[in-house]
């Protein structure tokens, strides 16, 4: 009767010393800062990666030529300590640190710039981000067919290193945002030499060269990432935190309950959104304005959604107040237009999508389609979410009521999803679009025709043209008649257009064109959404999450430089800046 | 599908019938060469291929003439099986809608032809199967990641591996031990208090999914009371709440066979025997009830110790566990090719490992099956 007894003993104490050792010892301790990362980053290289759990990182370990300040979210001098820019916006000179220096003891050269950037740009990398620096001379002809069509790209074109510590860039048009795009990931150094030892696993625990505040110490996919102090950093003083624990968890009820019992200190987003209002009501709550837009596109090759007033009539029938005060309640703003507010100078186009049910069945009926009789059955397609569901499901229901039409909501996962919008294998189908940078650009350049990002089906050759004008808008403000012929509000255009004509210094002209290019790209965005609706905005997102007490350095709202205060439009908290009570370690 | 793709099927499954008509000559050579080319496959990346080779080759010789038919039939069975779910596993992937390398944000098709090329993803499943099998044959992986970048699938499978089988064995232990138990108890007394809310257990344990379970043990233990963590994989504190979750609808299920294995048991003549020579009643139910009544028990175990053990994605998500459930859904979701085909490698070399425990343990506890072999 004891035998089995002591055999069971047995074999659980093995079962349970078996599982000892799949504990790792680095994880034993918990570490200053933990935050959830949502899904697992990809990938820790900075020109392959594509999402915000792979920047979170990546900015953690490398830096750029300039860094993001976490009070305002301007650039900061990073690798570079200073910099200029030359009048007419198209030569950027930076003059990198001297005491800038790898993980492995190497300084930081300029040649690793022109390395990264060539890498990113050349087209076996694979990267998705090159177009990032597609501004650059000769990089659109070196991303398409590497040295061989643009050999200069790297030399004395685009962007090159006259000496180890100047790197210069010249680009083909200016770029108002430019500086920004230097400290994001896509634009990182790149360690040649880890990259050419240890190929694509270069980045991996034990190989990894960085540049930035912390090193990583530790990777268990699935799990967590363990970052440390880099005590090499140039500005390894200001660096508040020992370790970082980068938790991969990507189940909401998981991560609330982590944030509740005090294991996490930072929940970014990921808490399940029916618990909103109870959330709302806590402490340790923040939310704020997101630079992201929740919208339907129209596959407007299909019938009847190929009749523009179709897809209006779609567009006013519905009811976004109702979408986002009693579905969502987190204060999203209502959509009527593509890009979202807190661009800086830019002027939000007159839109032809506010909610009007009566001007909607007029629309209807004047397409041929009185009642919504003789339409077909129309399908809205969501990627598998709860909150797609019900949004597609409220809307499905606006429609009928408000229109007369059949819809029906219908789910597909992830890959099956893009697949199908690709393929135009939809008629209405959810969308969502983060911005990149702060511009209009990084949300109205999809619907540039045959942008593979459009996949609407929708193209117009004035919108085309009002984009490349607004990429280079001191070429394109020779040729006025074509611009007002392609814009659809000519007075407006012809207004920031006038004071060209007149005699000024460089820094009023330089003010004026980029007045220009707002206005451009607002023109484009009035086609989008009061003359071709091949899109419905609904809304713009809000950024939200929880935070510990007590931790500092971490701004849902930031201070300008100005002492106005803004949103932090991308949720974005460098860990360089965020300091934890000492009480805590 | 393409035609060519349905006659390899037909085809494939066709050799797998034949092996349960194998004469006995051909079955020994056949099973053989079989186990050869396995553990030449499996040792070369450790030994190197000559001395891979001959080791496999002596192996493989002294099983043709060693071993009894029934394993050599399972041995000549495994091989061609494992090629057949390779491909279908391939076929079907390839049939479902969308590809790894399509993204939210599109890439060039000169990206995408790039990446296909660096993973060896052709367009065709069958083109794929041949890389995959060459691949896993001649360089002995199973291939890169193609969504976690830089990392092999062996990169991903072997650290999470230990961990699910760690928790399942400890989930299934709990599962054995408390559903016996109560299987025991009800199926001694049917239809007493004790057998009903015995069974209302385990009917609740069936019929709720996991994922509440596992939701309210983290609120109770985790926030309300504070005494264990709600999440994550660090040291034995962190099993208690998921082993008790994933055992639960085991032991459900084990408690309602043991109870009617018991119960059927009970009424045996050797029972009756057994008390006539004055045995006390407890040596009865542990010595000669027991012995029948967990037959169907153990044949449930080896798939149930084969599912428990690689992983529930319910439960590693739900508790931030770093094992193998992950990859099975991920690897799909993501038409993470190379997972895909690794997880269902590994899944079909721990099914047929704990079948043939399973089949050798039977035949230990019951003479019928031992006399049959």
């Amino acid at each position: 009767m004891w035998r089995p007894v002591a055999a069971l003993a047995a074999l659980v104490a093995v079962t349970l010393a078996a599982i000892g050792l799949t504990f790792s010892s680095a994880t034993r301790t918990p570490a200053d800062f933990r935050f959830v990362n949502g899904t697992e980053p990809k990938t820790l290289d900075p020109s392959l990666m594509n999402g915000q759990p792979e920047m979170r990182v990546a900015t953690a370990l490398f830096e750029g030529l300039t860094r993001r300040d976490a009070k305002t979210l301007q650039p900061a001098p990073g690798v570079a300590e200073t910099w200029e820019v030359s009048e007419d916006g198209l030569t950027w000179t930076f003059h990198l640190r001297e005491d800038a220096r790898w993980s492995d003891g190497r300084p930081v050269t300029a040649d690793d710039f022109v390395y990264a950037w060539q890498r990113l740009l050349d087209p076996t990398t694979g990267a998705e981000y090159a177009y990032f620096l597609h501004g650059l001379v000769g990089a659109r002809a070196y991303n398409r067919g590497g040295a061989a069509e643009a050999p200069r790209f790297g030399v004395d074109q685009g962007v090159f290193a006259p000496d180890p510590h100047t790197l210069v860039v010249e680009l083909e048009a200016p770029v108002p945002y430019f500086l920004e795009l230097t400290s994001f990931f896509a634009t990182l150094p790149v360690p040649r030499w880890a990259v050419e030892t240890h190929g694509d696993r270069w980045f991996l625990p034990g190989r990894i060269v960085g540049n930035g505040p912390f090193l990583l110490d530790h990777w268990r996919v699935g799990d967590r990432i363990r970052l440390v102090r880099n005590p090499d950093y140039w500005a390894a003083e200001a660096v508040g935190l020992e370790t970082v624990d980068v938790l991969s968890i990507e189940q909401p009820t998981t991560a609330l309950n982590l944030a509740l019992a005090g294991e996490v200190d930072w929940l970014p987003s990921l808490y399940p959104p029916e618990l909103v209002d109870v959330l709302q009501e806590r402490p340790d709550f923040y939310s704020g304005p997101g630079m992201i837009v929740y919208f339907y596109r129209l596959n407007v090759t299909r019938p009847p959604l190929d009749d523009p007033r179709v897809r209006q009539a779609i567009g006013l029938a519905i009811d976004r107040r109702e979408i986002t005060d009693a579905l969502l309640r987190l204060g999203e703003i209502p959509a009527t237009a593509m890009v979202p507010p807190g661009m800086p100078g830019y002027g939000t186009p007159t839109s032809g999508l506010g909610f009007d049910p009566a001007r909607a069945r007029a629309l209807l009926a004047e397409a041929g389609f009185p009642g919504g009789e003789g339409v077909p059955e129309l399908g809205i397609l969501y990627n598998t979410h709860e909150r797609h569901r019900q949004i597609a499901e409220l809307i499905a229901d606006q429609l009928r009521r408000n229109l007369g039409l059949r819809v029906r909501a219908y789910n597909q996962e992830w890959q099956s999803y893009i697949a199908s919008t690709r393929a135009l294998d939809y008629d209405i189908a959810r969308a969502g679009w983060i911005g990149d940078y702060l511009d209009p650009n990084t949300f109205l350049d999809l619907f540039v025709t045959g942008n593979g990002n459009n996949n609407t089906g929708w193209g117009d050759p004035d919108y085309d043209l009002l984009l490349a004008a607004a990429a280079n808008v001191g070429a394109a403000s020779q040729d006025p008649a074509a611009l007002l012929a392609a814009a659809p509000e000519p007075d407006a255009l012809a207004a920031a257009l006038a004071p060209l004509d007149e005699e000024v210094d460089p820094a009023q002209r330089t003010a004026q064109l980029r007045a220009l290019r707002l206005e451009l790209l607002r023109q484009a965005e009035t086609l989008l959404v009061a003359e071709g609706f091949p899109v419905i905005p609904i809304y713009f997102y809000v950024a939200s999450g929880l935070v510990q007490p007590g931790v500092e350095g971490f701004y849902s709202e930031l201070s300008l430089p100005d002492g106005s205060r803004a949103a932090n439009l991308q949720d974005i908290h460098p860990l360089r800046d965020i300091r934890v009570p000492a009480a805590r370690n | 599908m393409g035609v060519f793709e349905a006659i390899a099927l037909a085809a494939a499954f066709l050799a797998l019938a034949g092996t349960a008509w194998l004469p006995s000559r051909a079955l020994r050579s056949v099973g053989g060469a079989w186990a050869a080319a396995g553990l030449l496959v499996a040792l070369r990346p450790l030994l190197g291929f000559a001395p891979a080779a001959l080791l496999a080759v002596a192996l493989g010789a002294l099983a043709a003439w060693r071993l009894p038919e029934a394993v050599l039939r399972r041995i000549a069975f495994a091989l061609p099986s494992l090629l057949l779910l390779t491909y279908v596993t391939a076929v079907l992937m390839y049939l479902a809608p969308g590809s790894p390398f399509a993204n939210e944000r599109a890439a060039p098709p000169e990206v995408e032809r790039t990446l296909r090329e660096r993973y060896g993803v052709p367009e065709d499943a069958t083109a794929f199967f041949t890389i995959y099998v060459e691949r896993l044959v001649v360089e002995g992986t199973l291939g890169p990641s193609i969504k976690v970048q830089g990392r092999s699938v062996e990169d991903l499978l072997l650290p999470a591996l230990p961990v699910s089988l760690a928790l399942g064995a400890l989930a299934l232990v709990l599962a054995v031990v408390g559903g016996v138990a109560l299987g025991v108890c009800a199926g001694l007394r049917p239809g007493s208090g004790v057998d009903l809310s015995s069974m209302g257990l385990a009917l609740l344990g069936v019929s709720l999914p996991n994922f509440v379970v596992g939701a309210l043990l983290m609120i109770l233990f985790g926030i309300a009371l504070g005494w264990l963590p709600v999440a994550g994989w660090g040291g034995y504190r962190h099993l208690v709440l998921p082993a008790i979750t994933l055992a639960l609808p085991t032991a459900a299920y084990v408690a309602r066979l043991t109870r009617s294995g018991t119960i059927d048991a009970m009424q045996q003549d050797y029972i009756r025997t057994a008390r006539a020579k004055g045995l006390p009643e407890r040596l009865v139910v542990a010595k000669h009830a027991l012995r029948s009544a967990l037959l169907p028990v153990v044949s449930f175990l080896g798939p149930a110790a084969a599912a428990i053990m690689t992983g529930s994605f319910v439960v590693e998500t739900l508790f931030g566990i770093p094992g193998m459930g992950q990859w099975f859904v991920k690897g799909a979701i993501n038409r993470d090719y190379s997972v895909v085909m690794g997880t269902a490698l590994v899944y079909f070399a721990l099914i047929t490992a704990f079948n043939l425990a399973v089949d050798l343990v039977l035949a230990w506890l019951d003479p019928r099956v031992r006399e049959a072999q």
